[in-house]
């Protein structure tokens, strides 16, 4: 593990686990937010895995084992250096918080880092940039007016992340019309860029919602 | 007052209802396709919504994309203005179901209504007179010859479910009926998913008189006089009038009377308008009943100072009407004409374009409706409505010389771009229509003659057309 500033493992209570320099890879950056900046040039995550009704008691060892292995596969596709995560099994928490400066990732642009905020919707979301289009730049758009959706459903993995690379008529969100969820495919080969829009947010049609490089 | 109204339509009747919504305080919201952008209405609103494609299937008539929309600017009403889904029972209801007041008649009457055959039965049995003929469907052919027979040629054979100038074929003889009325029933099937027809005696030189109603949801209803629309072509209407002239005052309150009972009757609620054809022995005969703000509104208000669309938001929002019948007073001459993007010499072809001039003509007594500009691009994709020039004078014979001289000042101008003014100075010029005494015959009497000054340029011409359906445009 990577040390950084608060890198002290502790465990605080019985179910409740401080574990010191791990990561996560999930960013989602908003320099226009920047009220939602929680720790001061440091990102953080909230996982909640299980709802509230899961009882710890019973299945405490259990949920704290799983929390582990989530805090262990945020760890391994980390890009930067962890500063603190915080586990807690009833009802679970998974905290993750590290520093952005040494976040290399080339399609970040370095100047919104540093006052990017992280405010993470899924266990395991995947990043998203939201910033205005750049114009002329190739973006998958919305089909209809609705309501835009990262993912499938709820707390499920979110269809794409920046840096991946998406085929033609690939999945990159859903637009939820009149409780119906159409789905939004990409109408071409090409490398993410930026997810423009926030997760629950109403778009219009043909805004653009994902940007690629296309490939 | 409801605090924020979606207008679900585009063109000069946005910008109206818009206008309307502002009058009253009401913040204003519009839905828009990709190709109007750039209008007027999406500019004056307070907020847009970008709802579809150029594609009036996948924007204007989408009601799914119009819904949400209205959930994104959190309005409380639908305005629906005219065309498009404003006469759309399963609308009405959609809205209604999301919480939505539809601004025009409840469902259940509107559906009953939009059926021709079903408002002709209702109407009966409000004590209507309907032109002779069938009151319900027509299933076959030969009951169809069956009806015919027995109210004399020329009839018509109309679609239940068609609607403004659609879905109609005239049959002069016996032996064209059958081909008519199988050619109907598809036409029907294909246009509006519904192949029932009905025949009725066709009125040949008849006037078109219609009765401009408001009624509010608490059982009052007043008429605000009559509009004579019998300058049509193709069922498409292209000057009307208020109130209809050279008819006795006796025969005008009847038939106004005689509206107001049957929208009563039927439950309406809103503004609306009966529309009557009236022989020449004055005998009126109901054709239709149309559930929403008409394009020919305009000369109502002018005759009697009441802004119909102050009034549909106020019987929208549950307020008892503010007129009595006594009160409604009709003052002077309003006579409109319909400024369409249309060539009348090459048969009324739509003719798009950009406008690089585009000057409305002004002055005392002179209102234009419109949503173009210079620079406007009028595009492929609905109708070639482009404005409205309606005068007011105390006299017929001052009315029509003031929209003779607001039409000389009208200056459009683009590429392509070709409007249906000349043909209006031509019904203006006509000593029939200048007396009075004109019918739904007019145009394709002027048609068939030479246009004056045509001779030294001959252009071509489409022979006037005998059949109502061939046309797709559609008249409101």
């Amino acid at each position: 593990m990577t040390a950084g500033e608060g890198a002290v493992s502790t465990v605080e209570a019985s179910d409740d686990v401080g574990v010191g320099g791990a990561a996560s890879d999930d960013v989602r950056v908003d320099g226009a937010r920047s009220d939602d900046v929680r720790v001061g040039g440091a990102r953080s995550e909230d996982v909640r895995v299980g709802g509230p009704s899961d009882e710890a008691g019973v299945g405490g060892e259990d949920a704290l084992a799983g929390l582990r292995r989530q805090a262990q596969h945020l760890i391994a596709e980390l890009a930067g250096p962890v500063r603190r995560i915080r586990l807690r099994s009833g009802p679970a928490v998974l905290e993750v918080e590290w520093h952005p400066d040494e976040v290399t990732r080339p399609d970040l642009p370095a100047a919104r880092s540093e006052l990017a905020p992280a405010v993470v919707p899924a266990p395991g979301a995947p990043p998203a940039v939201i910033r205005p289009p750049v114009p002329g730049r190739a973006a998958v758009r919305a089909p209809i007016v609705g309501t835009f959706y990262r993912a499938p459903e709820p707390g499920a993995r979110p269809f794409v992340a920046v840096g991946d690379l998406v085929r033609p008529g690939q999945p990159v969100a859903i637009v939820e019309a009149m409780k119906l969820m159409n789905e939004v495919t990409a109408d071409r080969a090409g490398r993410v860029v930026a997810v423009l829009v926030e997760d629950g947010q109403p778009v219009e049609y043909d805004q653009p919602l994902v940007e690629l490089d296309p490939a | 007052m409801f605090e924020t109204v979606l207008i679900a339509n585009r063109g000069e009747i946005a910008l109206r209802v818009l206008r309307a919504c502002k009058e009253l305080g009401v913040r204003t919201a519009v839905v828009y396709s990709a190709a109007d952008a750039d209008s007027a209405a999406v500019r004056l609103a307070d907020q847009a919504v970008r709802i579809g494609p150029a594609s009036s299937r996948r924007s204007y008539l989408n009601a799914a994309a119009i819904m949400e929309a209205a959930r994104q600017v959190g309005a409380q009403a639908v305005h629906p203005g005219y065309g498009f889904l404003s006469e759309d029972a399963d609308f009405a209801e959609i809205c209604a179901d999301n919480g939505l007041t539809f601004i025009g008649p409840p469902p259940a009457v509107m559906a009953a209504l939009a059926d021709k055959s079903s408002a002709r039965a209702l109407m009966s049995r409000a004590g209507l007179p309907l032109s002779p003929g069938s009151v319900a469907p027509v299933p076959t052919a030969a009951a169809a010859a069956e009806v015919a027979e027995a109210v004399g040629y020329p009839v018509i054979v109309k679609a239940a479910a068609g609607g403004g100038g659609r879905g109609m074929t005239v049959v002069r003889t016996p032996g064209e009926l059958r081909r008519a009325y199988t050619r109907t029933r598809a036409a029907a099937q294909a246009a509006f998913g519904d192949d029932r027809v009905y025949v009725e005696r066709y009125l040949t030189d008849a006037r078109h008189v219609e009765v401009q109603v408001l009624c509010d949801a608490h059982g009052n209803g007043v008429h605000l006089g009559t509009r004579d629309c019998s300058v049509q072509r193709r069922h498409q209407k292209l000057v009307e009038e208020a109130p209809a002239p050279a008819l006795s005052a006796a025969v005008l309150d009847t038939i106004a009377e005689t509206a107001l009972r049957g929208a009563l009757q039927v439950g309406f609620v809103g503004a609306g308008t009966l529309e009557f054809l009236v022989d020449a022995e004055e005998k009126f005969h109901f054709l239709e009943i149309n559930c929403r703000i008409q394009v020919e509104h305009p000369v109502t208000e002018m005759v009697t100072g009441i802004d119909l669309v102050h009034e549909q938001l106020h019987v929208a929002a549950g307020v008892p009407l503010r007129w009595r019948q006594e009160e409604i007073r009709l003052h002077g001459v309003a006579v409109e004409c319909r400024v369409n993007t249309e060539d009348p010499e090459r048969g009324f072809a739509p003719t798009p374009g950009r406008l690089e001039r585009f000057t409305p003509p002004g002055g005392p007594f002179t209102r234009v409706d419109t949503h173009a500009s210079a620079g406007y691009l009028v595009g492929p994709w609905y109708d070639s409505l482009l404005a409205k020039v309606i005068v007011w004078a105390p006299d017929r014979e001052l009315a029509l010389n003031r929209l003779e001289r607001a039409l000389d000042e009208f200056d459009i101008a683009g590429p392509g771009v070709h409007t249906t003014i000349p043909f209006v100075r031509r019904v203006l010029d006509d000593a029939a229509f200048r007396k009075g005494r004109y019918t739904t015959g007019l145009v394709d009497r002027l048609l068939a003659a030479p246009a004056r000054g045509s001779a030294a340029t001959p252009a071509p011409r489409t022979a006037p057309a005998a059949d109502p359906d061939a046309t797709h445009r559609r008249t409101r």
